[in-house]
């Protein structure tokens, strides 16, 4: 794979897919804080965005993960035994979960060089299912 | 709630000067500049002695907090970084005045701010990021895991809700294990890079797939050595992970974040 250097400065391709969270990550939480009394308050800092920014696990978080292993069981069924849902042993789930895997990691490393986020993997999963 | 005229009235005249961020020596500001605001305020330089604090006007009657605004805050300061040492505020500092800014702000700390902008010179902050690409992360857990592969097998089709219990224990092994895997590739990220940096920060993840966070001061000169580093470490994680170098930024992990400048 291949990492993408993101220049800080200058006008250039800001923003970008996942630029706006990195910038709220850095700014709203770093950086020199001025003492209270110097300051004048604003209006008002109107921020729609900070969510899903502390990472708590939870059961929605439980859930969510088993759905995934799910849609990955399903996918994996549908690529390497097609007719045959059910009934497998462990032991050939397990090669077929890597050799599902290694397939996709292929058809869809073009997409993982010009993107980052999670508009990636959604748009990866759909192709893999497109494909099978 | 207030009414037109009263907004009207407010809108006229409450300015206030909002603060960028502060860098050593006397710093010319290229016109034109757009600040936070909208519309944009023009960025120009207020001087206290041989400090420059980067300021534009800002209407007070305003909420700040557009994506623009922040893009704006930001930008102004990474381009700054990369050519010159940089104290960032944080987003949304705002005092009455130009005169204030230079008798309140950077009077009264004028020590503190030289003594950081000497310790920061010659240095920026990179940012390397880096998320677990779910399906492959949740392989390596299937197959590691006997437990996990089991539950995976029992839910497969079933009736979400009758397999709930099944659902969060799978869940649950699945979180902790990405947490241990965090734990681990942290570790080995710091350990790759520690000669190339000269301070480092690890930032708490944003997103339960998250698998290295963490802000990095390198110095100028071993920039290049990092993203070296940070690649070949890349290479080593492969499609497991996509990870990002994001840099040169202005050094918000480590200008004492959380300390009030003063006292």
């Amino acid at each position: 794979m291949t990492i993408a250097t993101q220049p800080g400065g200058g006008n250039s391709a800001r923003p970008q897919p996942s630029g706006l969270a990195d910038v709220i990550d850095t700014i709203l939480d770093k950086g020199l804080v001025i003492d209270a009394y110097v300051r004048v308050s604003l209006v008002g800092i109107e921020l729609l965005t900070i969510d899903a920014r502390v990472v708590i696990a939870s059961v929605d978080t439980y859930l969510r993960f088993a759905e995934a292993v799910n849609r990955l069981d399903i996918s994996q069924e549908k690529e390497g035994l097609p007719g045959l849902v059910g009934g497998m042993e462990e032991s050939g789930a397990r090669h077929k979960t890597k050799g599902a895997l290694e397939a996709a990691g292929d058809k869809l490393r073009d997409f993982t060089d010009s993107q980052n986020g999670d508009k990636e993997r959604a748009g990866r999963r759909s192709r893999s299912r497109e494909d099978s | 709630m207030t009414t037109q005229t009263e907004d009207r009235q407010a809108g006229d005249g409450r300015t206030g000067v909002y603060v960028y961020g502060i860098l050593p020596g006397d710093i010319e500001v290229e016109p034109g500049a757009p600040g936070v605001g909208d519309p944009p305020g023009e960025v120009r330089a207020v001087r206290y002695r041989d400090l420059t604090a980067l300021v534009s006007d800002v209407d007070l009657d305003r909420p700040l907090g557009r994506a623009e605004d922040l893009f704006a805050h930001e930008e102004l300061l990474d381009s700054s970084a990369a050519e010159v040492a940089v104290l960032p505020l944080r987003f949304g500092a705002v005092l009455a005045s130009e005169d204030a800014v230079a008798d309140e702000l950077l009077g009264p700390h004028y020590d503190e701010f030289s003594a950081a902008l000497r310790q920061l010179d010659g240095h920026a902050e990179y940012v390397v990021k880096g998320r677990y690409v779910e399906d492959a992360v949740l392989g390596e857990v299937l197959e590691e895991n006997p437990e996990a592969a089991r539950l995976g097998q029992q839910i497969s089709g079933g009736d979400p809700d009758a397999t709930r219990d099944q659902r969060i224990q799978l869940g649950e092994i699945v979180a902790e294990a990405i947490e241990a895997r965090r734990q681990a590739d942290t570790r080995a990220l710091g350990d790759a890079v520690a000669e190339r940096v000269t301070a480092s920060v690890v930032r708490p993840p944003t997103h339960e797939l998250d698998a290295v966070y963490a802000a990095f001061l390198v110095e100028t000169g071993k920039a290049e050595a990092l993203r070296q580093a940070i690649e070949q470490l890349a290479e080593q994680w492969g499609d497991r992970m996509d990870l990002r170098l994001i840099g040169p930024l202005a050094a918000y992990d480590f200008v004492g974040s959380g300390a009030p400048a003063g006292n």
